[in-house]
Formats: structure tokens, sequence, C-alpha cells
């Protein structure tokens, strides 16, 4: 394989912005019809993914060995979409058309290349997925409760039909009928338990599809799907370490698990979890916080406003507040929540002298940032 | 060597023509007797040879078959899978722009859809902060009307005696203010009720039953029986579906001087 010159053909394509994955998926839709019902309606942000998962897979294509964990993931992720082993030829053929017709050096030595690369790639994508048969595509589960805490916040609880593993701290992904094929990542706010409830804190964006619909339209009795668990927040199975628990806004979901995983299984330390809010009034799980600190002797729980002079709560920047009721030295420290404040967060602990390897934490992002649609968070 | 023969003769007397050599053939080959000063091979050995030749024959035709049947099936496959032509360009680019207008439509909806939350959302933080802004300032209104209660007395325990003493006082009066104020209402109330009636009585006249009329009386001396049976007959007069127009016009006639 030529990898400098299918590099440089691929320079090409992806210097035309979005003019290649238009091509590119219009060509597979018009060759391969079937495909088109594995996307949602609108292709735009499905466009930018493509080629930039297709340049992470070019960068390090002379390393297929450091590349094959992510494609493993992906090919066992792409299950919930539907996509079958098929599909990866039809994929294959558009992505050789597409790159012929922005090269204009195009030769058929670089469509062997290309070929032959797409191969290696889909092989061990098809290998993944098939190795994950035994496990659903993805879970049906059944909405078994709804309660809208504030004007935006609303808390899911969820029942899958077939046993869902997980494990404290990661994320899920779903998808609803109402918004066919958009995919988000939210994180259930409790270890899993015997009767397998879920229970989700979903917090409505402005404009935000998903998010939107879950908050504002979802109803008990509906059906959600779930994709495969993902995520690396989670507590160190060896350590007993007391644990420090920081979540900014809707960071509290992954904690709460975290606080139900030691309450559930142990190992027995202590917890003091910091929760922050902008005003009082986004405090969404007052009861439920306040109930976890009466159950649980070990537990500590603090919650904190930065931007609501009238509130009685501690007030200031959670990372400051955490930092005022140090130290926090011998702690196993994990943070959630919006990237400032999580950034912030983990800036002053290590300040504080915390050392990196015992702090992890999780950017809890709007998924789809850009200048029209500021929508959703990998929740 | 009679071999040959003997197989040509036999594939000759099964197929009728030329064809190739079949195990069944080998089956069926005699060596002829050699003359007994000469002896050939064993023929035992021979037999073992000739049968195993006959078995691995056998093998290689029935995967011959199994092989032309396979290819039968797959040529058949091929022939009937349509090679999808590659799409034109002309139809790619067709594609292209619908796929972009639909993705336009879906980005403006959900911008629309962000600015009205938008609104809605801050619509709402306003309004509350508001109420808590009042709220707030009806506290501190309260707070410093108790100061200054507690404020025009000294502060010992004398001081709060008479602050008692003069709430009490202060209940008292609103007590009486307020139940002043119910007997004038209620006497307001009931005066403008009797004109009320006493437009009604006086809206059609001729409907009253004669026996019941009763001229208006000044409204100060207006009984409340008679201003009652008055009503009551004068919406009995009324039909039924009679809407606001007819109550008008009727009292409109009621008015008009005979």
């Amino acid at each position: 394989m030529d990898i400098p010159a299918m590099r440089a053909s691929f320079a090409k394509a992806a210097a035309t912005g979005d003019e290649a994955p238009l091509y590119f998926y219009s060509h597979l839709f018009l060759s391969h019809p079937e495909t088109r019902q594995l996307f949602p309606v609108s292709m735009a942000h499905q466009r930018d993914r493509l080629f930039a998962a297709l340049g992470d897979v070019i960068a390090r294509v002379d390393d297929l060995h450091a590349l094959e964990p992510v494609l493993r993931q992906l090919g066992r992720d792409h299950r919930k979409f539907g996509t079958v082993a098929a599909h990866y030829p039809a994929v294959g053929g558009s992505l050789v058309a597409t790159l012929e017709h922005f090269d204009d050096a195009w030769s058929p030595e670089l469509a062997k290349d290309w070929t032959e690369a797409y191969t290696l790639v889909a092989e061990v994508m098809i290998a993944a997925a098939d190795e994950a048969a035994d496990q659903p595509a993805w879970w049906d589960a059944d909405v078994v409760g709804h309660d809208r805490r504030t004007f935006d916040v609303a808390v899911l609880r969820l029942r899958p039909r077939t046993r869902y593993d997980y494990a404290a701290g990661q994320s899920v992904s779903l998808e609803s009928d109402l918004r066919p094929r958009l995919w988000r990542y939210y994180s259930p706010a409790n270890a899993p338990r015997p009767d397998g409830l879920l229970e989700l804190h979903v917090k409505a964006r402005d404009g935000g599809p998903v998010s939107s619909a879950l908050v504002r339209r979802i109803g008990v009795g509906d059906v959600l799907r779930l994709g495969p668990p993902v995520g690396h927040l989670a507590l160190d199975g060896e350590s007993d370490r007391d644990l420090l628990l920081v979540a900014g806004g809707m960071g509290l979901a992954p904690m709460k698990a975290l606080v139900d995983q030691v309450a559930r299984h142990g190992p027995p330390r202590r917890v003091d979890l910091f929760v922050g809010f902008r005003t009082e009034d986004q405090v969404y799980d007052g009861p439920g916080l306040r109930q976890l600190q009466q159950d649980n002797p070990w537990l500590s729980v603090t919650v904190a406003v930065s931007d609501d002079k009238n509130s009685d709560l501690e007030q200031g920047d959670i990372g400051d507040v955490v930092l005022r009721h140090g130290p926090w030295l011998s702690r196993e420290v994990c943070v959630a929540g919006p990237g400032p404040m999580v950034e912030d967060t983990v800036a002053r602990l290590r300040q504080h002298g915390v050392p990196p390897k015992r702090i992890s934490s999780e950017v809890f992002a709007p998924s789809r940032p850009g200048p029209t649609v500021d929508g959703e968070v990998t929740e | 060597m009679t071999i040959d023969q003997e197989a040509s003769e036999s594939s000759e007397s099964s197929a009728g023509d030329q064809r190739e050599f079949a195990p069944f053939d080998l089956q069926n080959v005699r060596f002829s007797r050699a003359p007994m000063l000469h002896p050939g091979y064993v023929d035992s050995e021979v037999d073992r040879v000739m049968g195993r030749v006959a078995e691995e024959l056998g093998r290689l035709y029935a995967e011959k078959a199994a092989l032309r049947d396979q290819v039968r099936s797959l040529q058949a496959q091929v022939d009937g899978v349509v090679v999808p032509e590659p799409p034109s360009e002309q139809a790619v680019r067709i594609l292209s722009v619908a796929q972009q207008t639909a993705d336009t439509y879906v980005a403006e909806a959900e911008e629309f859809s962000r600015q009205v939350t938008g609104e809605a959302r801050s619509e709402y933080e306003e309004l509350v902060r508001q109420a808590r802004e009042n709220a707030g300032a009806i506290l501190q209104a309260a707070q410093e009307a108790a100061a200054s209660i507690g404020g025009a007395a000294p502060g010992t325990a004398d001081g709060r005696e008479r602050t008692t003493a003069e709430l009490e006082e202060q209940v008292a009066y609103l007590k009486a203010f307020g139940q002043a104020c119910r007997v004038q209402l209620r006497s307001y109330l009931e005066a403008l009720l009797s004109d009320v009636e006493n437009e009604w009585g006086r809206a059609d006249p001729a409907a009253i039953p004669p026996g019941v009329a009763v001229p208006p009386a000044p409204r100060s001396a207006r009984g409340a029986r008679g201003s009652a049976t008055a009503f009551e007959a004068n919406v009995a007069a009324e039909p039924p579906e009679a809407g606001p127009d007819e109550v008008v016009s009727a009292s409109a006639r009621g008015e008009r001087p005979s």
C-alpha cells in the first residue's frame, strides 16, 4: 500500500469541505437505497462525523494494530444503527468512487490500495460486530416514570425489557421513535439494580431535538432504544479510598450512580458529594439528595449556587466551594459537568495536590456544537 | 492387450458412444489367462489395485458432479443479480441538492425552536426574578414595619407590653373598620340590586301581570317582595331564547313615553 499517496488523495477530498461527504452519501444512497434508512433525515452532522472518522483512520492506517481497538468499538457500536455485514462493501464502493471523483490524478493502483485498506478496516469492524452477536444490537426500554422537575429538567425512569448490563458512571446511548436515528448519550443516575430500573436526568437544551422531546413529549408508556454502554468514569475496583465527587448541573447523574454503587456494593468509605448549580431554581433533585444523605451516614452532600445571591445555599463556583471544605489530598476524585466547570475543578484540585491519576473526569458537552443548532449533550 | 477392447466394448454397449473411462469399466476388465509357461502378475494383487483405482475414480466422479452443480447454481445466482449501475453524476448532484435542502429546513426548524424556547426561558426567568424581588420587597417592608413598631417603643419589657397593647388596639380598630366596610358594602350592593330590579321592572311594564303590577316606587321605598315579583314576571315575559339584543329593545320599549 502506498500510504502517502492514499493520504494525498484523501486530503484532496477533505479539502472540498462538505462537497465530498455530500457526494459520498448521495452515491451510497443511490447505489444502495436500503442504506438510507440507517441515517437521520438531516445529514448535516453525519457528514462532519464521517470525514472526521475517516480522517482518524487514515492518520493511523499504517498502524492498524493501534487502530484496532477503536475499530472494534466502532463495529460493535454500529450494530445499534442496524448495520449488517452487507452494508460494508456498499460503503467501500461509494468511498472509492468519491475519492476518485475528487482526485484528478486517480489511478488503478490507488483504487486497489484504497479497496484493500477499506477491506482490512471493514473486516475488523465486522468481526467485532460478529463477536458481540450474542448480545442484542439494542435494548428496548419502557418509560415507567417521567417527572418534570424544573422548567427544563425531567427525571425519567426506564425499565429495559431484557437484561441490560452497565457499570455505575457509564453512559447509555438512546434513541426515540419521536426522533428517529438520532442517538444521544445519557448517564444513568443509579448503579445497576436488581429490578433493572434506570434513572435518567435530562435537561432540554434549547432547540435540541432529542433532549426537548425527552423532557416535553415523552411520557410513561413510550419506548426508548438503548445502545451498549460506554464511558470511562468509574471507580477503581481495587481502591477503598474515601471519595470526593464533584458535579456541575446535570453531571449529578453519574455521581449519584457512584454513590449508589458504594451504597450497594461497598467497600465502606466516606463519600463527599458536591453539586453546583447556577441558581437555586435549577436544583432539580433537592429531595432526592436529602434522602440520599439521610439514608447513608457515610455521605455528606453540599449543594452550592454560583449566581443566586438570594439563596441560602452555599455560594460560589463549585471548584471553589470544594476547596473551602478541604483538604482532599487522600481522596479518589470524580468530576462531571460542563467543560469549563470540569477544567476549573480539576485544575484547582491538582494545584491543591491531588495526584492526577486519582482524578477521573467527564465533560458533559453538547453533542452538536454549531452556529445554527446548539443542541444535545453527551449526558 | 484386452483392457482396451473390453473397456470399449462395455462402454459402447452402455452409452453407445465414445466416453470416458468409468469406474464401472474398470470393474468389468477381465485379463486373459497367461500361458502356463509364462506366468503374469499375481491375480490378487492386480485385483486389489484395480479395486482401489475404481474406488478413487468413483470419488473423483462424484466430486466432479458436485462441482458441476455448484458451478451451475452459482452461475444462476450471478445471472440473477443485477450489478448495480454506478449512479450518474447528474443523479448524485440532484440527490445532494435535495439533501442539502432538507438539511437546511431541519436546521432552520431547530434554530426556530431554539429561539422560541430561549425566549420562553428568559421570560420565565425574568418573571420568577421579578416575583422574587417583589416578595423580597414585601418582606423587607414588613420587617421595617415590625422594626418601626418595635423601634417606637423603648426596648424594655414595659415597651413590649405597650407594643402588645398597641397591636391589640390596632387589631380592634381594624376589626371595627372591617365591620363598617361590610355594612357599607352590603347596603351599597343592595341599593345596586334594587336599582337593577327597578330597571328590569320598568323594562316591559305591559308584561307584568296586572294583579302583581306595582307602580314604580321611589328607590328607597321599594319593598323586597314587590321588586322580586316584578323581576320574575318580567323574566317570564321574555321569550326563552331571548338574547341580549331583545333585552335591550325591551328596555328601550319600556322607556318609550306612552
